[in-house]
């Protein structure tokens, strides 16, 4: 394995010819500088070599429960690259930015008629600070209602992010357990539910891949304390053009832009969030807002109420731009997203219930749990790693918590009968090798490196290149 | 368009597995199916492209003279072609880490090069921007010390502090005046935002005399190639604004948020870090590492919420990094810094009163004769943007190794007329 920093010395220049030294005090000066100066051609090769070492939705099927791996079409990364967008500098006044400020607001429009609710913020740069946002919303909402409400109600299938965004917001946490279809339990929230309650955050359909059944009456007896309820909209590319969260009962909803409208995950991001409120919290959200006055569009940067700022600047625009496209591709045809979604999650499920243990045998929506709890304590890693030998990626894995030894599988949309087929097969196999070679699977990925000791890389800390003593 | 790949035999023979008759029919099985959906009709790709071409043809990119935090530095050609691999390009938060050695290796690279730009010992792998890095870094002190006051020296991007106003609502820290023992950090930006590169020196003395930790904030970090390094100064932690490497100004964002920190207050870090490893057989390798910080394993006491982070702009930044190297990297900073300076030396010399008390480096400030909106406005009508208005017919200007001689002679000869 070789680093950049590991490269012989070379004298490529990418900038003007070399300049003199500037004129500032010593105390202020740097003495050294120790970057490797590395040939054009060497960080080519160097970098294509090291994304022949990664596996993305483009090499092949990724079914990574609650992340959305669908296809990320090409021609939204032109049109984010476009020089009217890619090149417009954040401090450009609005009259010279109408095309920008027309994005943001259209997407926002799409994503009220979409949702049903009533405004949008784009600001937020990836789902967890939209979470953020739509706590500290709850939170002056309250405080300017004199209402000293200090719990948030989060099932135990949530994402651990609500559970940190409420401790970060100072809230106490309340989790209610799952009951055996896998709904927040109902007994456990009617006795949870009261007037110390901000929110009840839940996650729909949750992330067992399950529509939450309860979700009217748990709805009902929030207002009734005057708890406002938060939408996890994770999960939305189960309900596009089929069913609105507004229509459902919730006041906020975040949606992950990155996962429903299909921008590249990047490797981890850059993400986008938007948050939507009704119409009563819209005052709350993040300065500039965008507005239309004659024709025109204008920041707006008067509102007593907002929270305030959230990002350095207007959101992640680029993402902005490829999540309209991608909206704007499919139009009125886009229940056909959720529609196919449902049907290949239902598909793939069906194929692999014979084999695996169902912790809540339902109608899934666009995502499914099995659990292979029983092949023993660990094959659900032991599987995991097992996949990519066979060319695919692994599941989302021992998660959520509540389910022993849990494979979350999200197909999305984008994947054919062909492939869902071919990733059964491989399941299949892999259980077969359990039972007459499980050696095979214990000691998988069998490839270079192998199995990575991440014990180790916790106890000895190896985060950096240090140059060596020259 | 249209980017499901089934055939109507497919579905029909999926559904029939699955047990229901129509698609309509599984889906209202279990959704509620409510108030109707009103969108356009689906574009094509041609009527897409088109469509958003017009769109961003109401936009007018200009030459900039402007920074404030987005910063127009040259992009070499190699990024684009790199960045743009499907491998790195639709993968995500390397989970199984055997089927993303691309991504680790590329963030273990990202972060040692942050360390050794700053001077610090340890970087995670990115956070959103500038502005949140530095509430995210506020919020570590607070942990740290567990203590609540912050206090930010003058000359704080105001967006930023905006933000950082923000998150100490929601988070109940707050902003004070003083630095005493309730202090959990002391936030400094140098350059600031008009330009000033500071000595922290005494600052940072301060902060630790009241067991503070001392932040340092940093907006445009070309300017690190000719800088001492915070390390050195004493600094606790670094944060700042990574779009200065490569990565185009796209009307404010995706940028890349970047902390790193000294050693001590490693388990503090927000987000991912990544760390080198072996397999069996000693084979090097690198995995996400420190996870039992993080949201999903740790829940309410992670050390914050932050998941999705800025990945493909660190990989960006990284690339960056190496194909400009050392000689480049000082090359950028230098010709920034002399490009700036020729400018402020013009402008002076035309009834500009130059008023940065301190050195600068690429930003400074300037008093115009004239209101300065009219300045910017006979600017613009060169195609320049050439400065951001401050109050008091003050002007921001930045300068980088793309604003050439040229360029600097247009805009002192219109801004003369």
């Amino acid at each position: 394995m070789k680093l950049i920093f590991d490269y012989n010395q070379s004298n490529t220049k990418h900038t003007p010819d070399e300049e003199k030294d500037v004129d500032l005090p010593e105390e202020l000066k740097r003495s050294s500088l120790l970057l490797p100066d590395v040939n054009e051609v060497q960080v080519i090769r160097h970098y294509t070599e090291l994304s022949k070492k990664n596996y993305g939705i483009d090499t092949n099927f990724y079914p990574l429960g609650s992340c959305t791996m669908k296809y990320n079409p090409r021609v939204n990364e032109d049109l984010a690259k476009l020089p009217g967008f890619s090149n417009l500098h954040p401090h450009m006044p609005a009259s010279h930015a109408q095309g920008a400020l027309q994005v943001i607001w259209e997407l926002e429009g799409d994503l009220k008629e979409i949702t049903g609710m009533d405004a949008f913020s784009l600001q937020p740069a990836a789902g967890s600070q939209c979470e953020l946002l739509g706590v500290m919303i709850a939170k002056k909402y309250f405080a300017e209602k004199n209402e000293n409400r200090t719990k948030i109600i989060i099932p135990d299938s949530a994402h651990g992010t609500n559970p940190a965004t409420a401790s970060m917001c100072k809230f106490q946490t309340v989790t209610i357990l799952s009951d055996d279809r896998g709904n927040m339990d109902l007994d456990e929230f009617k006795k949870a539910i009261g007037p110390d309650v901000a929110l009840v955050m839940i996650t729909n359909p949750n992330t067992l891949g399950l529509y939450e059944e309860n979700l009217s009456e748990i709805k009902d007896l929030a207002h009734e304390k005057g708890a406002l309820m938060y939408c996890d909209g994770a999960n939305m590319n189960a309900l596009l053009g089929i069913s609105k969260p507004a229509d459902q009962g919730f006041d906020m909803i975040h949606l992950n832009l990155h996962k429903t409208f299909s921008t590249p995950h990047g490797g981890g991001g850059p993400g986008g969030g938007a948050l939507g409120v009704k119409s009563f919290l819209e005052d709350y959200l993040p300065v500039p807002r965008i507005k239309k006055e004659n024709a025109q569009f204008v920041f707006d940067s008067n509102q007593e109420k907002s929270v305030g700022k959230l990002h350095s600047f207007y959101g992640n625009f680029g993402i902005i731009v490829r999540a309209l496209s991608y909206i704007r591709s499919w139009g009125s045809d886009i229940h056909k997203i959720s529609q196919i979604a449902v049907l290949n999650a239902n598909y793939l499920f069906t194929l692999l219930k014979e084999d695996f243990d169902v912790p809540y045998d339902r109608r899934c929506a666009h995502e499914f749990v099995i659990s292979a709890k029983n092949f023993g304590e660990k094959s659900t890693a032991n599987i995991a790693k097992r996949i990519t030998d066979y060319g695919f990626h692994a599941p989302t894995i021992y998660f959520p918590l509540i389910v022993k030894e849990a494979l979350m599988i999200e197909p999305t949309e984008t994947e054919s009968k062909e492939t869902l087929d071919e990733f059964a097969n491989v399941l299949k196999t892999i259980i077969k090798e359990l039972k007459e070679d499980p050696e095979v699977v214990k000691n998988a990925p069998h490839t270079i490196p192998g199995r990575l000791d991440e014990v180790k890389a916790a106890r000895q800390l190896n985060l950096r290149w240090v140059p060596h003593e020259s | 368009m249209n980017f499901i790949p089934h055939t109507k035999e497919h579905i029909s023979k999926m559904l029939s597995v699955v047990g229901c008759s129509t698609l309509d029919e599984l889906v209202s099985e279990f959704i509620p199916r409510l108030s109707e959906l009103n969108l356009d009709n689906p574009m094509s790709e041609m009527e897409l492209v088109s469509y958003m071409t017009s769109l961003s043809e109401k936009n007018s990119p200009m030459k900039y003279f402007v920074g404030g935090g987005s910063y127009d530095h040259y992009i070499p050609a190699v990024i684009n072609h790199l960045v743009s691999r499907g491998e790195f390009l639709t993968s995500y938060t390397p989970y199984q880490p055997e089927a993303s050695q691309g991504v680790l290796q590329v963030l273990y690279e990202f972060q040692s090069f942050i360390c050794l730009l700053t001077g610090m010992d340890v970087s995670n792998a990115s956070l959103y921007d500038g502005a949140s890095a530095v509430a995210e870094a506020a919020l570590l002190s607070s942990a740290y010390t567990k203590r609540k006051g912050v206090f930010v020296d003058d000359g704080l991007n105001p967006a930023y502090l905006k933000v950082l106003k923000t998150y100490c609502d929601g988070t109940e820290l707050c902003i004070t005046n003083t630095i005493d023992e309730n202090t959990a950090c002391v936030i400094s930006q140098t350059p600031d935002f008009y330009g000033n590169i500071k000595n922290p020196h005494g600052l940072i003395e301060k902060a630790h005399a009241h067991h503070a930790l001392f932040i340092n904030c940093i907006s445009d970090p070309t300017s690190l190639a000719i800088l001492k390094t915070p390390g050195e100064f004493g600094a606790d932690v670094v944060v700042g604004e990574g779009q200065a490497f490569g990565i185009p100004t796209s009307f404010g964002g995706p940028y890349l948020g970047f902390i790193a920190v000294k050693q001590f207050l490693t388990k503090k870090l927000p987000g991912r870090i990544v760390g080198m490893t072996t397999d069996d057989q000693g084979n090097e390798g690198f995995v996400l590492t420190l996870q039992a910080r993080e949201q999903f394993i740790r829940r309410e006491r992670a050390t914050s919420n932050i998941t999705t982070n800025q990945t493909l702009l660190a990989l960006t930044a990284t690339i960056y990094l190496a194909l400009l190297g050392r000689s480049g990297l000082q090359n950028v900073a230098r010709a920034s810094y002399h490009r700036a300076h020729l400018l402020q030396e013009k402008l002076s010399k035309i009834g500009f009163e130059a008023i940065n008390t301190s050195p600068f480096y690429n930003e400074f400030l300037v008093k115009s004769p004239k209101p300065s909106e009219e300045i910017i406005a006979n600017l613009m009508e060169y195609n320049i943007f050439g400065g951001i208005d401050v109050g008091d017919n003050r002007l921001l200007v930045c300068c980088t190794e793309k604003n050439l001689l040229q360029d600097i002679n247009s805009y002192v000869s219109v801004v003369s007329k």
